[in-house]
């Protein structure tokens, strides 16, 4: 089917076709089901983050992605071949970090490279892959010896020493310091660069801000929300706070907002943060009260995954689910 | 940059022979960095085989055939299958099999290149007790050369699968000490290995030579000593006709270890 479709030059104005579809991906252990019936695309030179706690369902669904489970229903096509049954054709293109992994330890960072990169069909050289992860100093350091994070970092190299296209990083920086954070992120930006599709698991909503194009929020392996950061964000509503004088009248509450905590401190939720805010202030100058600690904040990616990750509130609407499906399947025509 | 999209294609990549290879090469590293391994791999099973003649259980090969023969039983048994046993359970406890598995290299090809040091150990035992019978002096030329290596790579392959099966009931590289130890035991008692199994009852001696290592033992008496599993003498031609059953029973176990490895799991029991 898909694979021997030409596909459009890199030049032309349509959108590249994606290197990742998953469609009504379903996984069961058992009498569980882990994964639910979820579907997305990412493209070449996209990062696609998949966010959820604990036993969301992350990692089951990328390891069919990753070709190393069958779906259980659903397909799941990477640059246009199904990642377990045509394994050998998928395989060269895809770069693989687990979220755990083993290595042996009483071989050296150098002899771990050159032993993977022997099995690959177009390895990076063993030099570049250790600059890439800044490992050039411990070449020669056994594995046994190296620190969480270096080994990590040897993790990412190994899964980027064939050049792939597609990468499947499962929380690749859980356990690393701020600063090899910093470095995994720097080497995520250059892939996409490179033309590289991403897809990656974190549980730092701070990473998915920092590296994704497009979110998918997981939630008992389904898709609650999907979308770039901004739309995902706009599901929320906007936050307006101030504290009142005792003696201060109370503001008519604008029809647009909610009241969601009346005490000493007042909270509105709106989805019309402009008007609200500026009725707001229009009052409190007619009435010359003084809205001490005003605060007035559109919503962010962590306050949208907060409120429906955990499933602490239900899916904010019928309607923010059906843009979410848009936003995902929008591009493609 | 441009973002281009490589379409999938089986790439002229390494040949498989050169990946696993390359595999290989990095367990032979680790292995060589075990001291315990090799001083394991190597020592222990030479002892054994020497062991086995001084024993003196009966049976009336030529020494030379004889100690061979307890080479081979001896390697296969103790070295191949224990040491694929610990190793595809330690590897797969480790996580690294896992991590294989995300590479270019197919499952076969994984298990394989981690199988190397212990295949490559075996042979390297079985050619150091040929050379050491030829130094006694004891070296005869084998009634037909084809039916002992037959023995030896065939006997190689059930091990090995047999181990991967073994696998689906061994949580621990420990508790291989204790999962290997009915095929062991009864490799060593009633494969003619200790035992000739013509001093069986009938019935056992049915049972014993449909046993995995049994064929291994029968074959290699055929062909290097045209000695029959009941004692009598035989000819290239005869030893042919004798190893009918032994040839059976070994592509037999082969198929039946192949089918039991497909359930092999390659991460631990979360």
């Amino acid at each position: 089917m898909h694979p021997t479709a030409p596909r459009p030059s890199p030049a032309a104005p349509t959108a590249p076709a994606p290197a990742v579809e998953v469609h009504d991906l379903r996984r069961s252990y058992g009498d569980f089901e882990a994964v639910r019936g979820i579907s997305f695309e990412v493209r070449p030179g996209e990062v696609f983050a998949l966010l959820g706690v604990n036993g969301a369902g992350k990692t089951s669904a990328l390891e069919v992605l990753e070709g190393l489970a069958p779906a259980g229903g659903g397909t799941v096509r990477v640059l246009g071949a199904d990642p377990v049954r045509e394994r050998s054709r998928v395989r060269p293109h895809l770069g693989v970090l687990l979220q755990s992994s083993g290595l042996p330890g009483d071989l050296t960072v150098t002899e771990t490279l050159r032993t993977w990169a022997g099995t690959l069909s177009d390895p990076r050289p063993v030099e570049e892959a250790l600059e890439q992860v800044q490992l050039t100093g411990r070449a020669d350091v056994r594995v046994r010896s190296l620190s969480g994070g270096e080994r990590r970092r040897l993790d990412l190299a190994l899964a980027l020493l064939g050049r792939p296209t597609v990468v499947v990083l499962d929380e690749p920086t859980t356990g690393l310091d701020p600063e090899s954070r910093r470095q995994v992120w720097r080497l995520v930006h250059d892939l996409v660069a490179d033309g590289a599709a991403v897809v990656l698991t974190t549980h730092h909503l701070e990473e998915a801000e920092e590296l994704a194009d497009r979110v998918a929020v997981l939630r008992a392996g389904q898709i609650v929300l999907a979308g770039t950061q901004a739309e995902i964000a706009e599901t929320q509503p906007a936050t307006i706070r101030f504290t009142l004088d005792d003696d201060a009248p109370q503001p008519p509450l604008p029809a647009a907002a909610q009241v969601v905590d009346r005490g000493r401190r007042t909270e509105w939720h709106t989805r019309a943060l402009q008007p609200v805010l500026a009725e707001l202030l229009a009052w409190a100058a007619e009435h010359r009260v003084v809205l001490r600690e005003l605060e007035a904040r559109a919503a962010s990616l962590e306050q949208a995954f907060l409120a429906v990750a955990a499933g602490t509130e239900s899916t904010p609407a019928g309607s923010a689910r059906a843009d979410s499906t848009r936003a995902v399947t929008a591009p493609a025509a | 940059m441009t973002s281009t999209l490589t379409p999938p294609s089986t790439t002229a990549g390494p040949s498989r022979v050169r990946r696993v290879g390359a595999l290989a090469r990095g367990e032979l590293r680790l292995f060589l960095r075990n001291r315990t391994a090799v001083v394991n791999s190597v020592v222990l099973p030479l002892l054994l085989v020497g062991a086995v003649p001084a024993l003196d259980l009966g049976g009336d090969l030529p020494l030379g055939p004889q100690l061979l023969t307890s080479a081979v039983g001896v390697t296969l048994v103790f070295l191949t299958y224990y040491n694929l046993v610990a190793t595809f359970v330690s590897r797969r406890e480790d996580l690294v099999l896992q991590r294989m598995r995300t590479g270019e290299l197919t499952g076969p090809e994984v298990l394989l290149g981690t199988a190397a040091p212990s295949l490559l150990v075996t042979l390297g035992q079985v050619a150091l007790v040929a050379v050491g019978v030829t130094a006694l002096g004891e070296w005869s030329a084998p009634v037909d050369p084809v039916l002992p290596l037959v023995a030896l790579l065939g006997g190689m392959a059930v091990v090995s699968v047999l181990a991967v099966a073994s696998t689906l009931f061994t949580r621990t590289p420990e508790s291989a000490q204790i999962t290997t130890l009915p095929l062991m035991l009864a490799s060593t008692s009633l494969s003619g290995l200790l035992y000739p199994i013509s001093g069986f009852p009938d019935t056992l001696a049915t049972v014993a030579r449909l046993l995995p290592v049994t064929p291994v033992i029968e074959l290699l008496q055929l062909g290097l000593a045209g000695r029959t599993w009941d004692g009598d003498v035989v000819d290239a031609g005869g030893a042919w006709s004798a190893a009918g059953l032994p040839l059976a029973v070994l592509a037999g176990w082969l198929v039946v270890g192949l089918v039991a490895a497909r359930g092999f799991r390659w991460a631990p029991r979360r």
